[in-house]
């Protein structure tokens, strides 16, 4: 059996002028100020920056669980007011930092078969869902199915956590943090899921702390720093592109930097071990 | 932060430098003094120490009227209450209903008692940090040790029960937000689907308050915690010259409010 989600191809993601506060003590904090920049659809955009500065307040406000005080997301060119709007923000799914703190059914297939149920599809369209997610994150149903999700190590469980939310068929993707806390093992799993996903065209906002993993699997990336974007489309290494990342809190990837020591262009900087073995060779 | 519980507001006015123990003592007995005591002037004088004690404080009126607000339906329901079911000549009817000055009188007595019962509890809640106050709990209880009651553990527990609140309210919020972006729904259809809602947010929070609990008490175990023990104390509670004075200050209050 071949994992066939997601069906669709990715969405279309846009922002403008987004400004999100939060409230202290009575006095506003400023989270995301005027924050803007376009996803094309089946792109993997890693969302970097230092803790702190933004990632998961802006993955909240994109699906709608914060409410921005300023500016707007658009979705497929659908802004907030448009009609078919709702509908789209349901095709977006999120995956919050340790997703596996919020398993809860008594078996795998249940808890994955939560967020189909709340979209309300039939029984059948919702076991389907359910197995080709388990399917894609690894944990094919025929084995996990039935098992109790804290039976389940710790690596499992969050691959089990997103089979959860990709068995909505979200058509964009934003993980937060997705390899905080994973031994080496589980991380290497999930990056061969994520990998399934990019490849399958969903498109993929991955905020992350981990710029090698991020590197392995995105285009592009943004930066924020301290609630603003710094930074966005391809990475840059040369001359500006280097202080964009020193200058926010953050280092090159492994690879890049290899390339650089080298004195070799960090322009073609590999971006797998294996690539770089072949150019090295 | 959203999620704030315990309501202290730091300050450094003579209120919150007070002993602790001297605070509790002192609300004890404003609050029993105010409940035997049922006069106009007592009230006038309990009234004006609340008053004269929440400006010393230097807390904003804001943060009393969060702690009022809830309690305004107990006060709303008292008045209705004594008014509709009191004695006396009626100056006005409708139907069942008869308004009388003496249930007006009696209403507003006791609602303004309450008022002042809130406000000085207040006071006490909003000048003393959690810990001072669990401390002065476990102090003024000692005695019932000799009776086996383990009040040191009990202040701890109260502590660290306090302490994990703000964390637990967060966690919270974290959970139901991520259910929500899994299509939970918490706010429509009858109790019965509310509740039902609940389940995916509760048992991740108990699973993980269980794991929690289980690494604090492992964490206290490796810092060689002992139940049982006499501990001392970092900063042991020093009653001075001002708290006693504060103390018989509370006493020539509660002393006037009971002859007037």
């Amino acid at each position: 059996m071949t994992a066939h989600l997601p069906q669709a191809a990715g969405m279309r993601l846009s922002c403008r002028g987004l400004t999100v506060a939060y409230e202290e003590a009575g006095r506003p904090i400023p989270a995301l100020s005027d924050v803007g920049f376009d996803v094309a659809p089946g792109a993997s955009v890693a969302l970097l920056g230092s803790t702190g500065a933004g990632k998961s307040t802006l993955l909240q406000t994109l699906k709608g669980l914060l409410e921005p005080e300023g500016g707007d997301v658009v979705l497929d060119g659908l802004a907030a007011t448009d009609e078919g709007f709702v509908a789209l923000r349901r095709e977006v799914g999120l995956v919050f930092q340790r997703p596996e703190l919020q398993l809860f059914a008594g078996s795998a297939r249940e808890d994955v078969a939560f967020g189909p149920r709340r979209l309300g599809w039939a029984a059948d369209e919702v076991a389907a869902a359910v197995d080709a997610a388990l399917e894609l994150v690894g944990l094919p149903a025929a084995d996990f199915g039935e098992r109790h999700p804290y039976a389940l190590s710790g690596g499992e469980q969050r691959r089990l956590a997103l089979a959860g939310v990709l068995a909505m068929r979200p058509r964009l993707l934003l993980l937060d943090e997705p390899f905080v806390s994973l031994d080496p093992a589980a991380r290497r799993a999930l990056v061969v899921v994520l990998r399934r996903l990019v490849d399958g065209g969903t498109t993929l906002l991955l905020a992350t702390h981990d710029v090698d993993a991020a590197w392995g699997l995105c285009g592009e990336r943004l930066v924020l720093d301290e609630g603003r974007l710094v930074a966005a489309g391809p990475w840059a290494f040369g001359a500006g592109g280097e202080e964009a990342f020193a200058g926010h809190g953050l280092e090159p990837p492994f690879l890049v930097e290899l390339w650089r020591r080298l004195g070799r262009p960090v322009a073609e900087a590999p971006r797998s071990a294996a690539a770089a073995a072949e150019a090295l060779r | 932060m959203r999620a704030t519980i315990t309501q202290y507001v730091p300050g450094r006015s003579p209120l919150h430098r007070l002993d602790p123990r001297i605070k509790v003592v002192a609300v004890t007995g404003l609050a029993v003094a105010l409940f035997v005591r049922s006069s106009y002037g007592a009230l006038a004088v309990f009234g004006a120490t609340a008053l004269v004690a929440v400006l010393i404080s230097g807390v904003p009126a804001r943060w009393f009227w969060r702690g009022l607000k809830p309690l305004l339906w107990l006060v709303g329901l008292t008045f209705v209450v004594q008014v509709l079911f009191a004695r006396g000549e009626a100056f006005f009817s409708l139907g069942p209903i008869h308004l009388t000055w003496e249930g007006i009188e009696r209403a507003t007595f006791l609602s303004v008692r309450l008022v002042i019962l809130v406000v000085t509890g207040a006071l006490l809640t909003l000048t003393t940090p959690p810990v001072a106050l669990t401390d002065a709990l476990a102090w003024l209880t000692r005695p019932l040790r000799r009776l086996r009651v383990p009040t040191e553990e009990l202040a701890l527990m109260v502590t660290i029960a306090l302490r994990f609140i703000p964390t637990l309210l967060m966690e919270l919020d974290t959970i139901m937000r991520a259910q929500r972006a899994r299509g939970a729904d918490f706010a429509h259809g009858g109790i019965m689907t509310r509740a039902r809602a609940l389940v995916p947010v509760l048992v991740p929070l108990f699973v993980v308050s269980f794991r929690r609990a289980d690494d604090l008490a492992l964490a206290m175990e490796a810092r060689c915690y002992r139940p049982g023990l006499t501990r001392t104390r970092l900063h042991p509670l020093v009653a001075g010259a001002r708290d006693w004075l504060a103390l018989v200050l509370v006493v020539a209050v509660i002393v006037v409010a009971m002859m007037v």
